[in-house]
């Protein structure tokens, strides 16, 4: 329970979407959560 | 030989909403059925016990009305007519699943489905006649459970009996057994309780609905003595003999004492086993495990690639909306995209009397997972809307880590326990906080704000109850 990165069933679909590993993702949303465009920006630079 | 991108075996609420998925995806598919369209859930299982336990509810409420004012008499029910209003309802979504397939695009096929090679499929029609199938990219496996009959206890279709024939009763026993204390045993034993038969449960395990937080079971356990049931923990039935009247004598063992109860109807609700044997998977080389369970990975697939399975026959829970969603997991991998079984939690509905509803971890799970736990609970005898429903038994139970407050779980037993755990099922979806459920306005007076409620007491702020 507590491993998973905390993010809604979107974000974790759009993170799938776009290849990235979701627990890579450094989160800048309300109490640690990650975000769609945490995931986005995470992807963009490659 | 007829070629279609996929094949699904089995019309349940698996393998028809994979076949629409698919075809939604353009992918060329054919759903094959032995049966009727719609497997236990429509034919047999969730709608049908449904519907009579809505009945139930209707008799038991109709007289019931004097402490509100309202005198009834001469209630009556006509399990005839029950019985054809069930199957109606039956036929009405049948025949529906059944349009939405062709409306697709999906083919059906009636007939037993054999798996003759890792992408091939012969049908066996009721005439004899044998048609082959070929699936370019992939065959699933959606061909569901079926009920175990003990041997001691071998279904008569009238005495001795399943789930199958106890949702069709044209009657109500004076007298009824229930062997096996889980859920079916449970929500169609106390159809009939409601209805007047005297319910006897039979459970070999120390607690019945195994696996549910005990504090729920109870109030359950409650109603059903309340109601002049009779329950058996820790007890075996070992067999039955028939009496000249028609009545049957079942042999029960309990606390190493051997006793005789003499019954109408015995209904044997000890489990569901996995339709996997006959299929020709052992061939192909499926791996199918101990129980008849065929395992997958995230995406649904068995060990052969070209070969996924879903729903009952692809292991527990035995839910239909676990198996509808990985129909659609499986149904968009097989059409090229990106899914993947990622949910946090399955919520269960079990339609006793009060209903419980649970979803995520329970006390005493995440106990043994070593989390330090707070707990919220609010019970509906304080909460006008219950009072105003006069509907006050159970509570809402919430259980969140101590440390970060996320919701690991929400259990509860009470009235539209069913409707209410769907809020609570997105809150562990969204990663919710105690204070993303506590913060959120619920209206009033509405059953849902005992959600709010327990959310606010696991922090110690519940307005109306004390808090420790
Ligand atoms: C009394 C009762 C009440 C229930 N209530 C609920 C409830 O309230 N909520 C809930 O979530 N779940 C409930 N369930 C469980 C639910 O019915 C199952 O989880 C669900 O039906 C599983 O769906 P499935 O598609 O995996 O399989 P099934 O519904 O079992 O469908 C499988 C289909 O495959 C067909 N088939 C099998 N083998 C072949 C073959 N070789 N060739 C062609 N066709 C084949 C069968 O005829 C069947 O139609 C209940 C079950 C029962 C018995």
């Amino acid at each position: 329970f507590n491993e998973k990165p905390l993010a809604t069933p979107a974000t974790r679909k759009l993170a799938r979407d776009l290849g990235v590993d979701l627990r890579r993702v450094p989160p800048t949303g309300p109490a640690g959560r990650v975000t769609k465009d945490d995931v986005r920006a995470l992807e963009a630079p490659e | 030989m007829k070629t279609y991108d996929a094949i699904v075996i089995g019309a349940g609420p698996g393998g028809y909403p994979c076949a629409i998925r698919l075809a939604q995806l353009k992918q060329k598919v054919l759903c094959i059925e032995k049966e009727n369209v719609g497997g236990v859930c429509l034919n047999w299982g969730c709608i049908p016990s449904k519907a009579l336990i809505s009945a139930a509810h209707l008799y038991e409420k109709s007289q019931a009305g004097a402490a509100m004012g309202i005198k009834v008499s001469g209630v009556e029910l006509d399990a005839n007519k029950m019985q054809d209003w069930k199957e109606g309802i039956v036929k009405k979504l049948t025949g529906g699943v059944g349009s939405l397939l062709k409306g697709n695009g999906a083919d059906v096929v009636n007939g037993t489905a054999t798996v003759v090679g890792p992408k091939r499929v012969d049908v066996t029609r009721a005439d004899g006649s044998v048609e082959q199938f070929e699936a370019t990219k992939a065959i699933v496996i959606a061909t569901g459970s079926t009920t175990i009959e003990i041997p001691t206890f071998k279904f008569d279709g009238d005495t001795i009996i399943g789930a199958k024939e106890a949702v069709s009763l044209r009657r109500v026993p004076k007298r009824l057994m229930v062997i096996g204390g889980g859920v079916i045993g449970l929500e169609l034993g106390m159809v009939y309780q409601a209805f007047g038969a005297e319910l006897i449960v039979v459970e070999a395990l120390p607690e019945l609905l195994t696996g549910v937080d005990p504090d729920c079971t109870k109030i359950v356990e409650r109603k059903i003595l309340k109601r002049g049931g009779t329950i058996h923990k820790n007890a075996k039935a070992l067999g039955y003999e028939k009496q000249k009247d028609g009545s049957v004598g079942v042999k029960i063992q309990a606390d190493g004492k051997e006793q005789t109860i003499v019954v109408d109807t015995v209904l044997v609700a000890v489990g569901m086993r996995p339709s996997s044997k006959g299929l020709g998977l052992e061939k192909v080389g499926v791996t199918v495990d101990q129980r008849g369970f065929v395992p997958t990975d995230k995406f649904c697939r068995t060990n052969v690639p070209s070969i996924y399975a879903i729903g009952d026959v692809s292991g527990p829970p035995l839910l239909a909306h676990k198996a509808t969603k990985e129909g659609e997991i499986a149904a968009e991998v097989i059409a090229g995209h990106k899914a993947e079984k990622d949910w946090v939690a399955i919520p269960g509905a079990i339609f006793t009397d009060p209903e419980i509803a649970t979803v995520g971890l329970t006390e005493a799970e995440a106990k043994a997972k070593g989390l330090e736990v707070s707990i919220g609970k609010f019970p509906f005898s304080v909460l006008g809307k219950a009072m105003a429903m006069n509907e006050t038994e159970g509570f809402v139970k919430i259980v969140a880590d101590k440390k970060t407050k996320q919701v690991l779980g929400v259990h509860i037993v009470g009235p539209e326990a069913s409707t209410m755990i769907s809020e609570a099922s997105l809150s562990l979806e969204m990663a919710a906080f105690l204070e993303d459920l506590s913060l959120t306005i619920h209206p009033h007076p509405t059953l849902g704000e005992s959600l709010m409620e327990a959310a606010a007491h696991a922090m110690g702020a519940a307005i109306h109850i004390a808090n420790r």
